[in-house]
């Protein structure tokens, strides 16, 4: 790794990440303000929720209902906006750290360093997953916060299966990050790497919500990575965690260290 | 110091660089000559290891640039030739960040050279005007004391008298026996300071001369103006080689001997003599015809 790229680097892309990081807290904040409220209907919500169909309660993770902050926070948020923002993130960022450099040729003065692309593309990865940990890191200190603040009684708030929730959604997006960084590293176009991840994160995102609506195409969810985050399954304690995280460890992995080699081997137009 | 072999890349539509061999010696300023699209940036391209060669090799100093990355660059100065520069920095954030990414480089040297170019660091860069962009490039490309320094269309956006300090700059640094490999698509902008040069056309070197050589066979026009049209008469039947005339104007071709034409010349009265020199594709073809002659 190059110490001052990655300095340089992180300072371009720190207050875009601040960003993303302050408003998901900022949402977060406000999911546990609203909760009070939403709590004293609960009965008359979770009615509701009864009379729709069962898939589209599970697709977006509201089948725990709106009785406990638990149940709430994993469905109206981990199930669905701070997903959508970490996949806005990782193929964003993806794409602006490797694609667009080699698009706009400012990669060439990073190659005519003394330095080898397999250290400017590690470095660009962990500038990626940094920023990753910073959103994360970020969302689950407001998420705390927010409990104390509004909710207040912190005995009835599982803490641990919270920061699970957390945990469960870095791993997802660290092989999201992965396979955009893979995207990224191939491509001499900003556009298409933009394109081609957008394509492949969103078409995982909508396979998983597809599969998990309709029992037909329940099948659908099972080639989404996004399936193996599921946030009610984590509040409720019910998931079984090791084929998660080897598998999304694993994807990651690869993807990040297929992106380094194929970055090493091609040839570049700058 | 810096070796070309056999370099062969063949792009789809058949167009690419074959065959690229030429060698440049220590403490040598290389002209790389060519127009337009004839394959001098895909050569530099792989001479910094930007791009895998389908055959051959490059080496600096005895480092493939392809094999050797993170070694050879500590040796070299790159100034691309389309300059784009990370956004939101300034001149001197720049400047900064490359010098970090180098491992530290002389303010002092660094500060001379912002000096001798004139240009305010503090400049954002998208601000910048291309000229002012090419001379932040050439310090970025400079400041570290490289002992080989390859430039890919270096005076492109200079005005006249930055394009001298420029030379001058090239001029001191091969006192010092710096290396040059220099690109250019015209001739008059490298002969100053070129050593030897290769012409390069469709990808494949046609020749690597001695500058002397090509300047020698580089045919420059000469629009004589005469006092009177006796004088244009008698001069017409000199036997320089004419390219046209009309009224008391004279276009004379000359190649080489310059002291004949100046002996012709100052017989008469002349009241001005403007000078055009020829474009690159003609001294390939007045190279090539003169070859076809010996």
């Amino acid at each position: 790794m190059n110490m001052p790229l990655y300095g340089q680097m992180l300072k371009n892309h720190l207050r875009t990440m601040s960003s993303y990081a302050f408003g998901s807290a900022f949402y977060i904040l406000l999911m546990f303000w609203i909760f009070p409220s939403m709590k004293t209907q609960s009965e008359s919500l979770n009615a509701l929720l009864g009379s729709m169909p069962e898939g589209l309660s599970k697709a977006f993770g509201l089948e725990n209902g709106f009785g406990s902050v638990d149940g709430f926070i994993s469905g109206e948020y981990y199930g669905l906006l701070f997903v959508l923002i970490l996949s806005i993130f990782s193929i964003m960022t993806s794409t602006q750290l490797m694609a667009r450099l080699v698009d706009q040729g400012s990669m060439a003065y990073l190659l005519s360093a003394p330095t080898t692309r397999i250290k400017v593309a590690l470095t660009q990865a962990l500038v990626l997953l940094t920023g990753l940990l910073l959103i994360t890191a970020i969302t689950t200190l407001a998420g705390y916060g927010g409990y104390a603040w509004f909710i207040g009684d912190l005995n009835e708030f599982d803490s641990s299966r919270f920061l699970l929730l957390n945990v469960g959604a870095f791993l997802l997006f660290f092989a999201v990050c992965g396979i955009s960084f893979f995207i990224s590293a191939l491509c001499n176009d900003e556009k298409r790497a933009l394109g081609a991840s957008g394509v492949v994160v969103f078409g995982f995102f909508s396979l998983n919500l597809v599969g998990k609506i309709s029992d037909q195409l329940s099948w659908m969810q099972h080639i989404s990575l996004f399936s193996l985050f599921n946030p009610a399954g984590i509040v409720k304690g019910t998931v079984d965690w090791i084929p998660v995280v080897v598998i999304l460890l694993a994807v990651g992995l690869a993807g990040f260290a297929a992106g380094i080699i194929v970055f090493r081997k091609r040839s570049l137009l700058l | 110091m810096l070796t070309v072999s056999q370099v062969t890349k063949v792009f789809p539509g058949s167009k690419g660089i074959f065959d690229v061999s030429f060698t440049v010696e220590k403490g040598e300023v290389f002209g790389f000559l060519g127009p337009n699209g004839a394959g001098k940036s895909t050569t530099i391209r792989h001479i910094m290891g930007f791009m895998k060669p389908a055959k051959g090799y490059v080496q600096i100093n005895g480092y493939d640039t392809w094999k050797d990355q993170g070694r050879f660059q500590k040796l070299v100065g790159y100034l691309p030739g389309e300059i784009a520069f990370m956004e939101g920095m300034t001149g001197k954030s720049f400047l900064d960040f490359m010098s970090s990414l180098r491992g530290g480089v002389s303010q002092e040297r660094r500060a001379e050279l912002i000096k001798r170019l004139q240009f305010d660091e503090r400049t954002p860069i998208r601000k910048m005007s291309k000229g002012m962009k090419q001379k932040v490039g050439i310090v970025a490309a400079f400041m570290h004391e490289p002992e080989v320094i390859i430039l890919d269309e270096p005076t492109s956006g200079l005005d006249p008298l930055m394009q001298k300090v420029f030379i001058e700059l090239v001029l001191e640094e091969k006192a010092k026996g710096t290396t040059f490999l220099m690109s250019s698509h015209s001739f008059s902008e490298i002969e100053r300071t070129c050593d030897r040069a290769a012409i390069i056309k469709d990808g494949k070197i046609i020749a690597v001369k001695n500058i002397h050589e090509l300047q020698a066979v580089q045919r420059k026009l000469f629009e004589v103006t005469f006092e009177n049209r006796a004088d244009r008469d008698a001069f017409l039947g000199s036997g320089l080689t004419i390219d046209s005339y009309q009224d008391n104007q004279v276009r004379v071709s000359v190649q080489g001997d310059y002291n004949r034409f100046t002996q012709e010349a100052s017989k008469y009265r002349i009241r001005s003599i403007d000078l055009f020199t020829q474009n690159l594709e003609d001294i390939f073809m007045d190279y090539y015809d003169r070859e076809g002659r010996d």
